[in-house]
């Protein structure tokens, strides 16, 4: 067995585009009918330019330099003086025009096709890569621009599958129209919808979307200022300040400059990535648009998202402020963009936060979400508590015996199982909240240490995807956690027999032993936004508020 | 056996083979072999008076600390290997391990990716193998170290079977 889905070289695939008929260039739009092998599209032809510019830069720079500061002193320029100027200026040209060759092969060798089932890229002059990626395995797909593609009006599609990030298959660079029709062509693809005979020469429209939230640029600001930061900051402040005048030893430059870059490198990173951050809902799953410089708009298919954690720094409690992270197979540990990547909310709301997870788990799996996932955000069990563990709106928190242990978080830390997914809370100062969906969990593992075995608790962690959330249930009652542990195994294939079929919209197999409840996906109307309010008419069911739209 | 506060109740467990607690004995003498010539290196040069500067009492600490460290693993090393169990339920694989830090893992088999077995030369030599199951999560840790090479030709086949029967997506 293999990762399914996954990328990587493909030796059956013979054919490279030497062998290739008909390439036609990006710029004639995207194919609308299913690529014929034989069929293969070039990505536009200023994408190396825009990729390499920064080689180009540096020569510019590095003769510009001495050029421009031998003019400057009124010296002759050593590689212009005597017989030496001819060859300075061939070797210059020679460099410029080895590395437009180079941009050119590059340019020329990439090719790619999108089939009814796969995304293929040939690239590589010297060292041929063949990569297919399956379009129903798609876990997330991105259009990127940065500073300079913006400025062509180019666009980068990102596509990923499950594999940590290490083999996604990127189109670089496309014109923007053309990578929005193909993002629509592969998500209608990968959703199930097939061409339809007659129509085949019509472009698939973009799934209707609706906007769920977007981020004031104030509470950006605001957020950059209140973060971790700023305490740091501070630190640094203090000591520079005690330093000075108890110490009468003025901290240097040396220390000062880099110290004065890292702040104002994490403000900016904090600022730049969750500027204009924008979440909205389509058919086909959602959507999340940010960025000052580099924008980027990420596309998370329905059932893609594998954990979510929602997390409150100390700082940002005075606020009422939450951030939110998500693990997609495929996106893994970005470190990309300072992990924006993995963000689902940089800074919202409670509010923001119920409708953002509304989106992420449609059917809270309970009659009182508002209660149940406020609770997990904010709550904390009383100090009296019986020996088993007492419950706090739903959560059963740490027994009162591990409070030596754990003096500070024996309250919070807790769980609570609701009918489709497992929230584990914990953190004192910085709290935080992680819900996992239980049909993706993988695997789940009970740990008990001599301390706990003594106290008769133990921890109980989801095993999930590469990514910024770790959900640990921690120090609980041993005979409760051995009891969720069993429960949780039996709702985790229960939930995985019920779960939606890869293809999104496509209707589920008929052999499945729960039929749907919910109607057919084309009649259903989009119900994206069942908030987690605090009354509700009954939770919409998986079926209605994933298949909206008239998609 | 250590009480079993943690593994849910009505197990069989399967142990692993008797003989791989003989494998996990020689790997650990030759490790500690490695580890006791090396930290004691300071004492003997210090008493043949190579290094004389080298303080006496971190040269003897040295050496009898990672003497005792290793005697103390190595009597560990039996329990610890009747500690590892696995049991095949029918949605899903259970695996249990350790003493002092005890693990209990469920592995349903619709997620699993794919299952290696391993052989190193030791293991060979008395015919084990290393199961290891892998899902899409790297914190699946699901060894089992030393099980009969047939047993883990077998598990191999059947884990692989009702995998691709129950295999969900991600």
């Amino acid at each position: 067995m293999t990762i399914p889905g996954s990328t990587g070289q493909d030796p059956l695939h013979g054919q490279g585009p030497d062998t290739s008929g008909e390439v036609v260039p990006a710029s004639q739009g995207v194919p609308l009918i299913p690529d014929t092998t034989g069929t293969w599209h070039r990505v536009h032809p200023v994408s190396p330019l825009v990729r390499g510019w920064i080689a180009l830069a540096a020569i510019a720079y590095f003769f510009g330099r001495d050029w421009f500061e031998a003019v400057f002193r009124g010296d002759e320029f050593w590689g212009l003086s005597g017989g030496r100027a001819l060859w300075t200026v061939l070797i210059v040209v020679v460099v410029v025009l080895l590395l437009v060759a180079g941009f050119f092969l590059s340019w020329w060798y990439t090719r790619y096709q999108v089939t009814d089932d796969h995304v293929r890229v040939n690239s590589g002059v010297l060292f041929r890569q063949h990569r297919q990626a399956r379009l129903d395995r798609v876990q997330a797909i991105d259009v990127i621009q940065p500073l300079l593609a913006r400025i062509f009006g180019l666009a980068e599609l990102k596509f990923e599958v499950a594999d940590a990030g290490e083999s996604a298959v990127r189109l670089a660079y496309l014109p923007l129209a053309s990578a929005q029709e193909l993002r629509a062509t592969i998500l209608a693809r990968a959703a199930g919808l097939t061409s339809e005979p007659g129509h085949a020469q019509e472009p698939v429209p973009e799934a209707p979307e609706q906007q769920i939230l977007a981020v004031p640029g104030s509470r950006i600001v605001g957020a950059a200022l209140l973060s971790g930061t700023t305490v740091f900051l501070a630190i640094m402040l203090i000591a520079a300040g005690v330093s000075t005048f108890v110490f009468d030893a003025a901290f240097g430059p040396a220390l000062l400059v880099p110290a004065a870059f890292g702040v104002a490198a994490g403000y900016w990173s904090t600022f730049s990535t969750g500027y204009n951050f924008r979440a909205a809902v389509s058919p086909d799953g959602i959507r999340l648009r940010y960025g000052l410089l580099e924008t980027r708009a990420q596309t998370v298919p329905p059932g893609r998202v594998q954990a979510v954690e929602i997390m409150q720094s100390p700082l940002w409690r005075f606020k009422g402020w939450y951030r939110m992270r998500v693990n997609v197979a495929g996106y893994g540990v970005s470190t990309e963009n300072s992990g924006a990547r993995t963000t689902l909310l940089p800074v919202g709301t409670r509010q923001e936060v119920m409708q953002m997870l509304a989106l992420v788990l449609p059917d809270p799996g309970t009659d009182d979400p508002f209660a149940v996932f406020t609770a997990g955000l904010d709550g904390i069990a009383a100090t009296d508590q019986n020996d088993g563990g007492a419950s706090d709106g739903g959560f059963v928190t740490s027994p009162r015996r591990v409070r030596w242990l754990s003096w500070l978080t024996w309250r919070r830390n807790g769980f609570a199982v609701t009918g489709t997914a497992l929230l584990a809370r914990s953190g004192r100062l910085w709290r935080s909240l992680a819900v996992v969906p239980h049909e993706r969990t993988q695997s789940i593992a009970l740990h008990q240490g001599p301390l706990g075995r003594r106290l008769r608790v133990a921890d109980l962690r989801l095993h999930t995807t590469t990514g910024p959330v770790t959900p640990v249930v921690y120090q609980i009652d041993a005979d409760t956690a051995r009891r969720l542990f069993d429960e949780q195994a039996a709702r985790a294939a229960a939930a995985r027999r019920r779960s939606l079929p890869e293809r999104w919209l496509e209707a589920r197999p008929e052999s499945t032993p729960e039929p749907s409840s919910g109607p057919e996906p084309e009649a259903a109307a989009g119900r994206p936004d069942g908030q987690y309010g605090p009354q509700q008419n009954g939770p919409p069911t998986e079926q209605e508020s994933r298949h909206g739209g008239q998609h | 056996m250590p009480s079993e506060a943690i593994d849910p109740a009505g197990i069989s467990w399967i142990r692993v083979s008797p003989k791989s607690i003989t494998v996990e004995l020689i790997g650990w003498l030759i490790s500690s072999v490695i580890a006791l010539a090396v930290l004691s290196a300071p004492l003997v040069l210090m008493l043949v008076g190579v290094w004389p500067g080298f303080p006496a009492w971190l040269a003897w600490l040295l050496s009898v600390g990672t003497l005792v460290i290793c005697v103390w693993s190595g009597l560990l090393i039996p329990r610890q290997v009747r500690a590892i169990g696995y049991a095949e339920r029918d949605e899903d694989l259970l695996i249990r391990r350790g003493l002092f830090f005890q693990r209990v893992m469920v592995v349903p088999y619709g997620r699993m990716q794919y299952v290696d077995v391993g052989v190193g030369p030791l293991q060979r030599a008395f015919g084990l193998c290393s199961v290891k199951l892998h899902t899409a999560s790297p914190q699946t840790n699901a060894s089992i170290p030393g099980v009969p090479a047939a047993e883990g030709a077998r598990l191999r086949e059947q884990l692989s079977d009702r995998g691709q029967a129950r295999l969900a997506g991600l």
